[in-house]
């Protein structure tokens, strides 16, 4: 009995001198190969030069960034979130404006800049495709909705997201300046004629699953996730036409405990080096406008942000004001 | 036993018993009463005070058919469950306990198995280029791959191989506690092996079925990694729609109305249950 007691006493005073004495910070992001990429390319430079423990945390939950935030017990200080809901959430109180005299926004990318959030990487939705398993890959989003000259399964985003919708009505032809405001009707009719041949991706280690495996030899994915792929010796082919970009942001939850650490590390993070460090990792484009300068241009070619060809922007403004409505009746037509 | 000893009261003794659960009350009112407590006021308080949160998820047919989902696959899974389940319970009870102790290990490794783990490597087994339709192609059986994934086939085997403990222990339980003094009786009076199984046999196993059935029931009800895993969305069951409504629309009211309408399905299923079984197990002792 004296000795549990004891050794509770010891690991409270454990606890306490660690929040007291030595500062971390928790960053909470997705998971996989990316999340491993921002802790080397952030987290531990950021350690290295602050002596700031950096916790990684996750997978990001948007449920539990409002508990948190309602119950005033947030336990995450940086997050990594998608864009359009880092527009909304900003606009709902749920997020700490950034403090711009810390982080430098003159060279970001200003797409993905607002006075809640930064762009944390930008990423493409391109069209992936397992070349040993067919006999031809589809090249542009019409050719994704084609199960004539492309039969059998292709995945796609299961969640609501800015990505799927576009690519539905691209491919039933409207033209890329003419998507928004988004015409779902038309976008579900579309949907609704490949419906029993999609099967969906909801992690992007999945979607790699599901293209190497070649249980749905093609689809749009996100183009990280083929380069990675690539690596791994699979033969994945990316076509790049009509590309449809979105990004993550990183944001602050309303009443973190360690703001000013981590503006610090929002800093470092979409500094030129850190975002030229994540993008040579993972293949998703710098939204710092001086990264490309640092990177080998071999694998700058690479990026999205060099597929401007006939690259499509998926509208974040658009999304936030409409994220609730189209995720409606997304989740319910899947259920349909 | 000494006569001198007062025995108790029974009305007393179950209040002593009742004392003594007080500390297992309050824990379950502090984490689990006060909880549900504030899910409902959310569930009709967001985004404004009224009912339109159960209007709009009562009156949708796309909420409605996932409530449908959601009990067929109960039931199925469920009743898949208990016809399998059933055999090894009975096997394992008339095993020799060596055999039946190493059979019991492997039930529990797998219960104790990560259950994502466990739900991926059926889906390594069960896609169209997995093992499974691998072997039935190379043995000439099919010549196009079955669909035994992202459908109810996949959900329905996925769920039925987590929920089987949950079926086979407690009928184990049951009928360990047959006399097999009961069949020779039964054979006695001239019943046949047939006779014996559906007259006898069954009805005592009855409270371990029921139990055992209602368990898995109700926590396939709930169930959210496999059917999300293993299911494609037009199976989609109540508590990935929760999962949906909480993590990515950020609209708890609805989520609060859906979670509360599948505990008082599931509390309503549970009275019933105590009606049915509860007495006659009571009696059973």
């Amino acid at each position: 009995m004296k000795t549990t007691f004891a050794s509770a006493v010891f690991a409270a005073a454990l606890a306490f001198s660690t929040s007291a004495f030595s500062a971390e910070i928790v960053f909470s992001s997705w998971g996989g190969t990316t999340q491993d990429a921002q802790k080397a390319a952030w987290a531990d430079k950021f350690t290295a030069e602050t002596g700031t423990t950096v916790l990684q945390d996750g997978p990001t939950d948007y449920g539990k960034i409002k508990a948190m935030v309602e119950a005033s017990g947030v336990t995450w200080d940086v997050v990594d979130v998608e864009g359009d809901y880092a527009a909304q959430a900003g606009k709902n109180g749920m997020l700490e404006k950034l403090d711009f005299a810390v982080i430098d926004r003159s060279k970001l990318d200003p797409r993905f800049v607002t006075d809640y959030s930064v762009g944390s990487f930008y990423y493409s939705f391109v069209i992936g495709c397992n070349v040993d398993a067919v006999d031809a890959c589809p090249k542009n989003w019409a050719d994704l909705f084609d199960t004539t000259k492309f039969p059998g399964k292709r995945t796609f985003y299961k969640w609501s997201a800015p990505g799927v919708i576009e690519a539905a009505l691209l491919a039933d032809g409207v033209a890329a300046d003419k998507l928004y405001p988004l015409d779902l009707d038309r976008a579900f009719k579309k949907l609704d004629t490949i419906k029993g041949d999609i099967i969906w991706w909801s992690g992007g280690a999945q979607s790699q699953q599901l293209i190497a495996s070649a249980e749905a030899p093609f689809g749009s994915v996100w183009n990280g996730r083929m380069t990675a792929l690539a690596e791994t010796g699979v033969n994945v082919e990316t076509s790049w036409e009509q590309n449809i970009t979105a990004a993550d942001s990183l944001v602050v939850p309303k009443g973190a405990k360690n703001k000013d650490a981590a503006m610090k590390f929002i800093a470092l993070a979409t500094s030129a080096q850190g975002q030229a460090d994540l993008a040579a990792a993972t293949g998703y484009a710098p939204t710092n406008l001086d990264s490309a300068a640092l990177m080998d241009p071999e694998k700058a070619k690479t990026l999205p942000d060099q597929q401007t060809a006939s690259q499509v922007n998926a509208d974040m403004n658009y999304w936030a004001e409409n994220r609730d409505a189209i995720g409606e009746r997304w989740y319910a037509w899947q259920a349909q | 036993m000494p006569s001198f000893v007062a025995l108790p009261e029974v009305a007393t003794v179950k209040r002593r018993e009742f004392r003594s659960t007080l500390p297992a009350l309050l824990f379950l009112a502090l984490f689990f009463v006060v909880p549900v407590i504030a899910l409902l006021l959310r569930s009709v308080l967001e985004p404004q005070p009224g009912l339109q949160n159960y209007v709009e998820l009562l009156g949708s047919s796309t909420y409605l058919k996932v409530f449908f989902n959601t009990f067929m696959v109960s039931a199925v899974v469920t009743i898949v469950s208990l016809t399998i389940g059933f055999p090894v319970a009975w096997t394992l009870a008339i095993m020799p306990s060596r055999w039946a102790a190493i059979v019991f290990a492997i039930l529990l490794l797998s219960m104790w198995t990560n259950l994502l783990a466990r739900t991926y490597a059926w889906m390594v087994l069960l896609q169209r280029t997995g093992l499974i339709n691998k072997m039935l192609m190379g043995m000439g059986l099919i010549d196009k791959p079955l669909a035994l994934v992202n459908n109810l086939t996949g959900v329905t085997i996925g769920m039925t191989y987590i929920m089987l403990p949950f079926i086979i222990l407690p009928l184990y339980g049951t009928i360990r506690k047959i006399d097999p003094a009961i069949l020779q009786a039964a054979a006695l009076c001239g019943a046949n092996r047939w006779q014996a199984l559906t007259r006898v046999l069954l009805p005592l196993t009855v409270p371990g079925m029921a139990a055992g059935a209602l368990m898995v029931f109700v926590m396939s009800l709930g169930y959210f990694v496999t059917p999300a895993l293993l299911g494609g969305t037009s199976n989609m069951m109540l508590a990935e729609l929760i999962a949906q409504f909480v993590q990515s629309l950020v609209n708890w009211g609805m989520g609060g109305a859906a979670a509360l309408v599948l505990l008082v399905v599931t509390l309503a299923l549970y009275a019933v249950q105590l009606r049915i079984v509860g007495n006659e197990s009571e009696g059973g002792r």
